[in-house]
């Protein structure tokens, strides 16, 4: 809700309105439902909250300092709902198949019974046999108004071809199935199809290209996750719960990326798991200076160093600056912490002190 | 064509104390070139992204042209973006690259052909026209990308560290290719750079951020001549500009700053401020660039009261100019810019005159440019 909006909601309640992120725990502290929805509210003792957006373990909430009515409750809640979260009138026959793939999916994971496969009640099956590209893309566009399905899907028919799937998933999140014959068309007529190994890159090129095509033509800032090809109507439910897992470790560790790939983030995923109290205790017995992280310097050179897995010269290249320069910083951290990333035993370390220290960081 | 104005623009981010973007007030004038630079973190494409409606704006007004454009999609602000991960669409040539915004924008088929081939050539990439991205260069890459903004014709360009991925070789080259082209369309653009070699180089105007804080907007000339305070003063500048910090003090009628190994006399004119302002008698830092520290001896013998001596720690040979690295000067190393020719080696002792009438002097507490304010 932008600060206009804002504003006006001030006047109509007649009471201060702020928007605020809390996390998950605060919200079912003070009696939240466990699995809310937009436009749900909660009344405190001097204030109501109202739910703008769950997202995993932060929830944005609108924060009213008055006590609401109950029609004002209801009105305000149905206002945030989103528009264009159940089918409308006149929807496409795509667009109710789509819809109903995509409650079968979100019941499935609810569930947690992501090794389902499509059910033959669903008229989509039939075509959801061949090999296809999963691209999972969320939407972050500080925007009131969702697009409409109808939009959308004419918008992905024009960047990826004909032959493909758009699924609402939940509130500006949806699966977007493309053909893998995709991957053949990355390369030049004259040139042969990608060879195994270069699928990964091909995938992340075609995930980096649809991220710049939603940004920039059409609803803003978003995040994108690719899987490697599937056959649909056998790992629809994990693959999605895999790349929404994928965009969540991706956006926790590394702040400022907005495509994520599963293949990417196996590091995260396990260091993800480790309980909070030992995560800690590992950082304070490796962090010699709790400084250490925060010259921007020192972080940037790890990142593109680890990036260019390990390589003094190709890191210096890739940084701009000379070989000697970045031999000194290193050094630097050797005195400083006693860890030297060009030895892989102090790289796995540091690497995973870098992880976790931007997850403290963020916190 | 149109200008953009920011006002009173902020950017909080939710459970942030502190705000990103402060205040930020700019007029930017129709087809002006608008550069905004400063470190990482300063908030400059934070600013660019609200710009494209990629961010929030917290508080303020944004302008583009004579409408206010906060709550309006990025895609409906009539502006095209080039950014650092300029990410083509790799299945499609690069006439369908270009070709894609508009297509998307129901333009007609034969409009969108002559805005392609017009800009392929603007760009000189006609030939590739029919090649996947796969197989071009990262300047071709690069072209494309500029190409697919092009055919837009919007009334802003957007850029932000577009040149980043590039090699030093090629990043020069795209720079006067960008500059050039932008002067042909006649567009305003705001292009975001960490690089001050390219927003000196580029800008009409830059505006230097730091902290989320504008320090000062001003042509390249000004910025580099007279800059605000110590910031913009060691930032535009390479190498940078030398501070040593000192006292000044009146001696036979005249005002001298005094440190380790420099005792020079003020010129009137400037003397004439800081006596003004009470500075005599207080700690202030000089600025002296490394090219007005001077060794020919024309210039030591015309500048005898601001003469000082040093020793050559370190000497770097670019051919056309040498850089000396002096010590003896204050309490941190000072960088003289010399002529290449001079034969001037490490271990040496050497004389130098600073041309006193380029210095600039700061508060050290407030660290502004007491002669500017």
């Amino acid at each position: 809700m932008n600060k206009s909006k804002l504003q006006r909601l001030q006047q109509l309640v007649g009471a201060p309105v702020e928007v605020r992120v809390i996390p998950r725990t605060e919200w079912e502290q003070a009696g939240g439902s466990k699995h809310p929805e937009t436009g749900d509210c909660l009344e405190r003792a001097d204030s109501s909250w109202l739910l703008a957006k769950a997202d995993g373990s932060e929830f944005k909430v609108i924060d009213i300092r008055a006590k609401l009515t109950p029609l004002e409750r209801e009105l305000l809640g149905w206002a945030l709902k989103p528009v264009n979260a159940k089918p409308q009138a006149g929807a496409s026959d795509s667009e109710r198949q789509a819809r109903k793939l995509g409650d079968w999916i979100e019941q499935c994971i609810a569930a947690g019974d992501v090794r389902a496969e499509v059910p033959n009640q669903f008229e989509l099956r039939n075509r959801l046999f061949d090999g296809m590209i999963p691209f999972l893309l969320q939407n972050e566009q500080a925007d009131d108004r969702e697009p409409s399905y109808a939009e959308l899907e004419k918008v992905f028919r024009s960047f990826i071809s004909d032959d493909m799937f758009l699924v609402p998933l939940r509130e500006r999140e949806w699966l977007v199935l493309g053909s893998d014959r995709l991957l053949a068309e990355v390369d030049s007529p004259e040139e042969d199809a990608p060879e195994q190994d270069e699928t990964k890159e091909v995938l992340y090129s075609l995930a980096t290209g649809l991220h710049q095509m939603f940004t920039e033509e059409w609803g803003g800032e978003c995040h994108v996750a690719v899987g490697m090809p599937i056959i649909p109507t056998e790992s629809l439910v994990q693959t999605v719960s895999t790349l929404r897992e994928t965009v969540y470790l991706g956006r926790r560790f590394h702040i400022g990326m907005q495509v994520h790939l599963p293949w990417m983030v196996h590091l995260e995923r396990l260091l993800s798991g480790i309980p909070e109290s030992t995560r800690a205790r590992f950082m304070e017995e490796m962090m010699g200076r709790p400084d250490l992280f925060t010259e921007p310097e020192t972080i940037t050179t790890l990142d593109a160093f680890f990036a260019m897995d390990c390589n003094v010269s190709e890191t210096a290249k890739k940084l701009f600056i000379h070989r000697n320069t970045l031999l000194y910083r290193l050094d630097k951290l050797k005195q400083e912490t006693g860890l030297d990333v060009r030895s892989f035993n102090d790289a796995v370390l540091v690497r995973i002190m870098l992880l976790l220290y931007k997850v403290t960081k963020r916190k | 064509m149109a200008g953009v104005r920011l006002e009173h623009v902020y950017k909080k981010y939710p459970g942030s104390d502190k705000a990103s973007v402060t205040d930020f007030n700019l007029d930017i004038q129709d087809k002006e070139f608008l550069v905004l630079v400063g470190p990482s973190g300063c908030g400059k494409s934070t600013t660019l992204r609200m710009i494209a409606g990629l961010e929030e704006i917290s508080e303020g007004k944004l302008y583009i042209g004579d409408r206010v454009v906060n709550d309006v999609a990025p895609k409906d602000r009539d502006i095209a973006m080039v950014f650092q991960s300029y990410a083509l669409y790799p299945h499609m040539n690069v006439y369908q690259n270009m070709a894609f915004g508009l297509k998307l924008r129901k333009f007609r088929k034969d409009e969108i052909d002559r805005r392609v081939r017009e800009a392929a050539r603007t760009l000189e990439i006609e030939h590739l026209l029919d090649r996947k991205p796969k197989a071009l260069s990262g300047g071709q890459r690069q072209r494309v990308a500029l190409g697919r903004a092009i055919v837009r014709e919007p009334q802003v360009f957007l850029m932000d560290e577009p040149l980043s991925n590039l090699d030093a070789k090629l990043r020069t080259q795209m720079r006067a290719n960008i500059s050039k082209l932008m002067k042909r369309l006649e567009t305003t653009c705001i292009y975001v750079t960490h690089d001050q070699i390219e927003a000196m180089t580029m800008g009409d105007r830059i505006v230097v951020m730091k902290d989320g804080f504008i320090q000062q907007a001003a042509t390249p000339e000004e910025l580099y001549n007279h800059p605000i305070n110590l910031f913009v003063a060691g930032f535009i500048g390479a190498p940078a500009m030398n501070f040593i910090t000192g006292q000044l003090v009146e001696e036979g009628g005249s005002v001298h700053f005094k440190a380790t190994g420099v005792n020079v006399e003020v010129p009137e004119g400037k003397a004439k401020v800081l006596r003004s302002k009470g500075y005599i008698g207080r700690e202030v830092i000089i600025g002296v660039r490394p090219e007005d520290l001077h060794e020919e001896p024309v210039f030591i013998e015309a500048s005898p009261k601001s003469i000082v001596n040093a020793s050559i720690e370190v000497s770097e040979n670019l051919g056309h100019e040498m850089y000396l690295y002096l010590n003896g000067l204050g309490k941190d190393s000072v960088i003289a810019r010399i002529d290449g020719r001079s034969g001037l080696q490490e271990g040496q002792n050497v004389k130098l005159a600073i041309d006193m009438n380029k210095i600039h002097v700061f508060d050290t507490e407030s660290e502004l440019n007491i002669l500017e304010n």
